[in-house]
């Protein structure tokens, strides 16, 4: 015969479970009965029943389930694990203070949770600004390198501004009329007289001959009506060469290979048009 | 040397013709020789934009053909071109707008005119006050 002391462990064992399942049970059913209520009392009696509950059914076992208090109230139970249970006085004493602690810690929580928010809202603002600035930064940065790469001395600006202006070639004559020759363009004249013109001169059958746009006048000018024009700027140039380019302009066109640029200048073989006047 | 001054040469006829292209009667004239449809003068065209970098536009004394060379690049304004209506609204255009800046120049002469003229007659009340 085995005595409460020598009880095997077995039983021991089967013993605890059966406890726990009668607490959960029990701790269960309040907890839904408190949650359908939803009054302050609930609390208090929870936590008296729990505590007679705890007493009744493990009265002198350590390291069971006695050790267990919950503090339960209306609507959220807030487990504080491992607080031994001081007795049904202690427990019941605290109840009273359950519902407004807890509204204390909701206000807590809400005033948490809102500056949390605000928080986040901050966070999120500067990230847009930041966003913006460093966009922004990148575009100023881009726009320098671009500038820097097309930087030109002021001196050679200043002059080219005045050869251009100077020669009315921007800005017309201020006392131009309608019936003045000149012209922000060169005239047939100025065409004529340039080194274009000139080739039109030699005495080929059209190959580099005809001037564009002279084909009647054949180039034939007496010299003295062969006036240097600046447009030419021989002088300033020299030294000054075109970009290397093959001689195909027909390369587009896979294959066809014919056309060099010299055709540009032979292109109008027949003689029978007027050339172009400028009024 | 040979290939040096043929290099020069390039480069001479090459000013002049691009500065060419800015007067809008001798594109007419070639639009209307079929010039400005021939697929090797298309590409020459093209070619020729390197006349828009600084080291070579310096040597334009006529940099409205710059502008001509960039409309040249558009089938559509090539083939405008053969009419000479349209050559001749262009021209008249850019006589306009040559113009432009004279008048311009001309009013803010006359506007610095005007206000120098006020200026001069305060004084000479000045002094008869003090007397």
């Amino acid at each position: 015969m085995a005595t409460a002391a020598e009880k095997s462990t077995k039983e021991r064992l089967l013993r605890a479970l059966d406890d726990l399942e009668v607490l959960s049970r029990e701790l269960i059913e309040m907890l839904a009965l408190s949650r359908g209520q939803k009054l302050p009392q609930p609390g208090e009696d929870t936590q008296v029943r729990l505590t007679h509950t705890l007493d009744r059914v493990s009265p002198g076992q350590p390291g069971s389930a006695s050790n267990l208090s919950v503090r339960s109230s209306g609507a959220g139970a807030a487990g504080a694990a491992g607080q031994g249970v001081p007795g049904a006085d202690g427990g019941g004493a605290a109840a009273g203070e359950g519902s407004p602690e807890m509204q204390l810690l909701e206000k807590e929580v809400e005033k948490r949770d809102s500056d949390i928010q605000q928080l986040q809202k901050q966070l999120k603002e500067a990230e847009h600004i930041l966003a913006t600035a460093v966009y922004q930064a990148k575009e100023k940065l881009k726009s320098i390198d671009k500038a820097r790469k097309g930087s030109i001395s002021s001196e050679e600006i200043i002059k080219y501004a005045h050869r251009i202006s100077a020669s009315n070639a921007v800005c017309a004559p201020l006392n131009w009329v309608p019936g003045d020759p000149r012209r922000p363009y060169p005239t047939d004249l100025e065409m004529r007289s340039g080194m274009l013109g000139h080739m039109a001169n030699l005495p080929t059958n059209g190959v580099n001959g005809h001037l564009p746009g002279d084909a009647l006048a054949a180039g034939r000018l007496p010299d003295v009506l062969t006036p240097h024009y600046p447009w030419q700027s021989s002088d300033v140039s020299v030294g000054m060469l075109p970009p290397h380019h093959g001689n195909d302009f027909g390369l587009e066109p896979p294959g066809h290979n014919k056309e060099n640029e010299d055709d540009v200048e032979a292109m109008s073989t027949d003689t029978s048009s007027s050339s172009s006047d400028s009024d | 040397s040979g290939p040096e001054e043929q290099a020069r040469n390039r480069f001479q006829s090459e000013l002049e013709f691009v500065q060419c292209l800015a007067n809008p009667n001798y594109l007419n004239f070639l639009a209307q020789r079929g010039v400005l449809r021939e697929r090797p003068f298309i590409n020459y065209l093209k070619y020729l934009l390197y006349w828009k970098e600084p080291e070579y536009a310096k040597f334009l004394k006529y940099p409205h053909c710059l502008h001509m060379l960039e409309l040249l690049q558009y089938e559509h304004f090539r083939k405008e071109l053969v009419n000479a209506q349209c050559a001749k609204f262009i021209d008249e255009q850019q006589l306009l707008h040559w113009q432009h800046y004279s008048r311009k120049r001309t009013r803010l002469q006359q506007a610095l005119a005007e206000q120098q003229q006020p200026q001069q007659q305060p004084p000479p009340h000045g002094n008869a006050t003090t007397k």
